[in-house]
């Protein structure tokens, strides 16, 4: 992770972004909601937008469809204005809103129908999504004011797919998910990925987001913190280290990659950066009595860059973005 | 215009619709049979002066002709509340009623300008409107040919009365869509729209029972309606230029504020 400060970078790339945005700004009457966000998402890749409630995360996906108008700046998505060509952005898109709202009076089958036939497209991957979510007929043929909310949002990630967009963009899909759905939910995303096509959802829920996602950019209030691949947040997070010798712990210091570091008799505790590989060849020794290194998660990771305040002058900090 | 949201809205109102359409039909065809009734001991009451001629009308209309009956069965409450569903309930509720259940986020998700979407659901709310006005006419017609009044309409100026009957409710019809696109919740739009129904009921009616402030009719949308003197052959042009241009003014303004307009978060 490079230092605050620094200056996100946005790599030359081929294929134009399917979605770039510049110094979007929205501001609601004086109360800013998204300040000056700039970034990229590539194509095939899957984009997480993650931060936490009221941080501007369905704000940034409102815009890009043209439902919000952007107070400055501006954004491109399939390297289409969203100011002026919105209409054509939403015939290439997948949308599932935050807490979908579907039409109670009709089934589930009508609402699907509905709106692929306001799409204009056909619905070549329906049958595909409806058995991988366990959306049987007799279940779309009920009325959506009987579904659960994990059936509604079942619809709603069916009604966003159905049409086999070329971007998809989702406001918490797994919301209201069980975790079998989850899984399949997440089997279905990383389909997508293979075929090419592009995801951009936002989260708050880390484990999905380390589990899909090829990139995440955190945003905080209204402002984008960090974007980082995540891959490479996960080599270089920190793990916390437990370790017990036999007889006096050695000197903290030659232990490689050792933070914060506490002697507590025989034993050592700290947090580690980076490779693990390199610390352990290094502790090997006879007198290691146990080793604990706790499971990785991103959550600490984030959790720095939600404790602070962000100031005016915040710079987002860059990974490999 | 989007022909599939047309669709769905007409879908959306088919229920309504056929209860309207029925009891639309009903009221058209009791007026006539009122008209054959009491119009002679309405005509005697009012010569005696027992009650004003002014308290036995109901705006421009009156039981002392068929025509005027025709103009009362238009401008009775009963048929404004009718016609009224859908030129002023539906309308106010159309686009603010999705915004408040978050369907319009869903809707506009597709390939959907805004401007279609609003010309799709007028087309639609004034399909119903007219479709309703023309059942209480069919009515009227078909029950004044059944009690033998029929030859005292002028069958023939029909289509100026339906085009005159729709430009009042596109009046109405696009001011409760300017409210809808207006306001982020249904309530105060519906509340607009009704109040301005009512305020051109209020100076119709205001003007006929009280000849000294008969001048307010003329700022009622409902006074440029008439059927009866159309009927008679005497349609005034200016009605239709008031009534269109009453529909045209929130027509331009829901167009320029629609688009424009940050979609709310559903509630």
């Amino acid at each position: 992770m490079l230092a605050r400060g620094s200056i996100v970078v946005m790599e030359e790339s081929a294929q134009p972004a399917v979605i770039s945005t510049r110094a979007l700004t929205k501001h609601y009457g004086s109360v800013p909601a998204l300040t000056e966000l700039t970034l990229e998402v590539r194509p095939g890749e899957i984009f997480g937008f993650l931060g936490p409630n009221g941080a501007g995360k369905s704000t940034m996906i409102r815009t890009l469809l043209g439902f919000l108008h952007p107070t400055r700046g501006e954004a491109r998505v399939l390297d289409l204005d969203i100011v002026n060509e919105s209409v054509e952005i939403r015939r290439q898109t997948g949308y599932l809103p935050g807490g979908i709202a579907l039409y109670d009076s009709l089934t589930g089958e009508q609402v699907l129908d509905y709106l692929v036939d306001m799409q204009g497209r056909e619905p070549r991957r329906r049958a595909e999504l409806c058995e991988r979510l366990e959306l049987p007929g007799t279940v779309l043929r009920r009325k959506v004011r009987d579904y659960s909310r994990g059936m509604r949002q079942k619809v709603g990630v069916v009604q966003a797919l159905q049409h086999d967009p070329e971007l998809a963009i989702l406001d918490e899909p797994t919301e209201g998910l069980d975790p079998l759905m989850q899984q399949a939910f997440y089997a279905i995303l990383d389909d997508l990925r293979s075929a090419g096509k592009t995801v951009f959802f936002s989260s708050h829920v880390l484990s999905e987001v380390e589990r899909l996602c090829d990139r995440v950019a955190i945003i905080r209030a209204g402002r984008l913190m960090a974007i980082h691949d995540v891959e490479d947040l996960l080599t270089r997070r920190r793990r916390r280290v437990s370790l017990r010798w036999r007889g006096a712990a050695p000197d903290p210091t030659t232990l490689p990659g050792l933070e914060d570091v506490i002697v507590d008799g025989s034993r050592i505790h700290g947090t580690l950066s980076g490779e693990v590989s390199g610390f352990v060849r290094s502790i090997a020794s006879p007198n290691l009595e146990d080793l604990t290194i706790e499971p990785a998660s991103l959550e600490e990771a984030f959790l720095e860059y939600y404790a602070p305040e962000p100031t005016d002058d915040a710079t987002p900090r860059e990974g490999n973005a | 215009m989007s022909w599939r949201l047309f669709l769905q809205t007409m879908r959306w109102f088919r229920v309504r619709l056929a209860v309207l359409v029925l009891t639309g039909i009903a009221w058209g065809a009791i007026m006539p049979v009122i008209f054959d009734a009491f119009s002679d001991a309405f005509r005697d009451m009012a010569n005696s002066g027992a009650i004003p001629e002014s308290m036995l009308n109901i705006g421009s209309g009156s039981l002392f002709t068929m025509p005027g009956t025709v103009t009362l069965g238009l401008q009775h409450p009963l048929a404004l509340a009718m016609i009224g569903v859908f030129a002023t309930g539906a309308s106010a509720t159309a686009v603010a009623g999705e915004r408040a259940q978050g369907t319009l986020e869903v809707l506009l998700a597709r390939p959907l300008s805004r401007v279609t979407l609003y010309f799709s659901i007028l087309a639609a709310l004034l399909l119903a409107s007219v479709i309703v006005l023309l059942a209480i006419l069919a009515g009227m017609i078909g029950s004044s040919a059944m009690v033998g009044l029929v030859g005292e309409l002028d069958l023939s100026q029909m289509p100026l009365v339906v085009l005159n009957g729709f430009g009042l409710w596109a009046a109405f019809t696009t001011f409760g869509l300017a409210a809808s696109v207006t306001f982020d919740r249904p309530g105060p739009a519906i509340g607009l729209s009704v109040a301005w129904l009512l305020l051109h009921y209020f100076l119709e009616i205001l003007g006929s029972l009280w000849t000294d402030v008969a001048w307010t009719q003329e700022y009622s949308l409902l006074h440029h309606f008439n059927p009866g003197e159309i009927l008679t052959g005497s349609l005034e042009p200016i009605d239709l230029v008031i009534v269109f241009a009453a529909a045209v003014v929130p027509l331009v303004y829901a167009l320029l504020v629609f688009p424009r307009r940050d979609l709310a978060a559903p509630a």
